[in-house]
């Protein structure tokens, strides 16, 4: 308990650097209420998946809807953990956390670019499915505005405009956005943030370290005036 | 790919134009309201009103190798009847002893009444439901014209029996597990108001207001395809983006996500009205 409190007060110290306000990005879905009282369960709904999908091999369906100790949590909870649980799901997720082979966290910002504006990748079946040799794209604009000279945004997440400028490029401060990119789930147990690192996940550690150089560099778009604005 | 080119001609400044560069400045509901405008435009011309006549040809010929129209099919109000069907659906039939969408009980229909080979129907029907594909199917134009028979009615989908029930529930179980390789859940984007993914509003499912305006619109014709396509296909589009492998159609999760929806449709009285116009999804 005392180590979970840590951590997320580590977190809550760092996301405080941040001088907007975070409106309903609370680690669980807030829309969740309310699905206690359904008479399925677990069993009859893994069934009914294993079924209803053609998996390519059981494997597959292990590893996208059965055996994730992390979202079985967070679907039992509504995305709401007591600490007990909290502690599970943090240290299960930071065992997983990785780093580039040549241990630098900091890549190179322009292919970050690349891989947060791409939404190619991880998508399996008949029609549309995405050709694994092509490298995964992240679509982080799909939750966050980044770029405003990107034409789309989401605001599921925080705006991370200005992310570099704003909180400085200091080691804890890379760390801190690598692991949150690696792995948003090791930092809040149940969020709303897709894992990208690891396992069945989209991005392999080298491009996480890339997007980290591309939230942070003050060369980087993300850290400059909009295009237009600097006109 | 030649169809599409026409339409494009014909889209490209209202609705293409903003796609190609939609500034983030402009708020989607422009966006929204420029879509609104066009669809007026062709309120008069909805080139989805060809799947229906095309549907209702191959619904009354006899086809297959039995030789069968589907007249004698039962969608739900006794063989052959379509008016009001779809606003009835999904529901319990005792034959098959399953719930089932108007989508699979017209394929268990040309499979067990006309005798046609179920994974021959199927397999070029997912291949064509790639995004900009305009291949017309079969099985679509039969959707597209049962559907259409309700037009003007609003959905009435009753909860019945254990069958049934049993249905929305997994339903429910399923729009809100999250799960896929992006851990999301179609609660995750579909129930909280507000939301915005890249750009596009993202309608609130739970709300009845929302979802009879959204389910009274598929099967739809989508611009982008040039195409029309069906609530299977809609859900399955999501699917896809959560990472998972293709829906069956008529498998349970196709007929609980249907139903779970569908019943927040069944709370208004706003009147089913295809085939619907829709940009890209
Ligand atoms: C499905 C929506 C979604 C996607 C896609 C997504 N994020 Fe997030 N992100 C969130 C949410 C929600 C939060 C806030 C909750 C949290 O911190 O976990 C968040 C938080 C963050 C934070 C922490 C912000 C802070 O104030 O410290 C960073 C950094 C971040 N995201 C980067 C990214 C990057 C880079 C990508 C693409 C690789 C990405 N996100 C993709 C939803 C998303
Ligand atoms: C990552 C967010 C996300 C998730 C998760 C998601 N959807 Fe969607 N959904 C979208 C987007 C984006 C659209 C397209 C809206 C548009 O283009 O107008 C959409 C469209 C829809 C529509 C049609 C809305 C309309 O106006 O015609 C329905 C219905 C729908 N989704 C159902 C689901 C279901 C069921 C699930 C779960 C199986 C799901 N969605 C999961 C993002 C999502």
């Amino acid at each position: 308990m005392k180590n979970n409190t840590l951590k997320v007060l580590s977190w809550a110290v760092l996301a405080c650097a941040a001088p907007y306000s975070v409106p309903l990005f609370a680690a669980g879905n807030p829309a969740m209420a309310g699905t206690g009282d359904t008479t399925i369960t677990e069993e009859q709904f893994l069934k009914a998946a294993k079924e209803s999908f053609p998996w390519a091999t059981p494997a597959e369906f292990d590893e996208r809807v059965k055996n994730d100790v992390t979202l079985a949590i967070c679907n039992k909870t509504n995305g709401q953990p007591n600490a007990a649980e909290t502690d599970v799901i943090l240290k299960f997720e930071q065992s997983r956390m990785e780093y580039p082979k040549d241990g630098k966290r900091y890549g190179d910002w322009k292919k970050g670019q690349e891989w947060a504006e791409g939404a190619h990748g991880g998508r399996i079946g008949f029609a549309d499915a995405d050709d694994p040799a092509h490298p995964n794209g992240a679509n982080c604009y799909a939750c966050h505005a980044i770029d405003l000279n990107f034409p789309a945004a989401g605001n599921m997440g925080p705006s991370l405009t200005n992310y570099g400028k704003l909180r400085g490029q200091s080691e804890p401060m890379i760390k801190y956005t690598y692991e949150k990119v690696f792995n948003a789930k090791a930092l809040v147990p149940c969020s709303l943030m897709p894992r990208y690192g690891g396992k069945g996940h989209l991005l392999t550690a080298e491009q996480v370290a890339d997007i980290t150089a591309f939230l942070l560099d003050p060369a980087s778009p993300v850290n400059l005036p909009p295009k237009a604005a600097a006109q | 790919m030649k169809k599409k080119l026409a339409w494009l001609f014909i889209a490209s400044p209202m609705v293409f134009g903003s796609q190609i560069l939609p500034t983030y400045a402009e708020s989607p509901t422009d966006e929204d309201k420029k879509f609104e405008a066009y669809r007026e435009a062709m309120a008069d011309f909805n080139p989805g009103d060809f799947w229906i006549e095309d549907g209702e040809k191959l619904f009354h010929e006899q086809r297959g190798p039995k030789n069968v129209s589907l007249e004698q099919c039962d969608l739900g109000l006794g063989p052959g009847v379509v008016k009001g069907a779809y606003a009835q659906l999904p529901r319990y039939f005792k034959d098959t002893n399953r719930v089932e969408t108007l989508e699979g009980r017209l394929l268990g229909c040309m499979v067990n009444l006309q005798g046609f080979d179920e994974e021959k129907i199927t397999k070029p029907y997912y291949q064509s439901l790639a995004e900009e594909d305009g291949t017309k199917s079969d099985l679509v134009e039969l959707v597209a014209y049962v559907a259409s028979q309700s037009n003007g009615e609003p959905y009435r989908v009753k909860l019945e029996n254990a069958a049934e029930k049993q249905a929305y529930e997994l339903g429910k179980y399923a729009f809100y597990h999250r799960m896929g390789a992006m851990d999301l859940a179609c609660a995750s984007c579909h129930a909280t108001p507000g939301l915005v993914l890249r750009g596009v509003h993202l309608p609130v499912m739970t709300d009845p207001a929302t979802a009879g305006k959204v389910m009274t619109a598929f099967p739809a014709y989508v611009i982008k395809d040039a195409n029309v396509r069906t609530w299977f296909w809609r859900n399955e589009r999501c699917l896809l983006a959560m990472r998972l492998p293709f829906l069956k159609v008529n498998s349970d999760l196709d007929v609980a996500l249907h139903l779970f929806q569908v019943m927040e449709a069944s709370k208004t009285d706003t009147p089913i009205a295809v085939p619907g116009i829709k940009p890209r999804a």
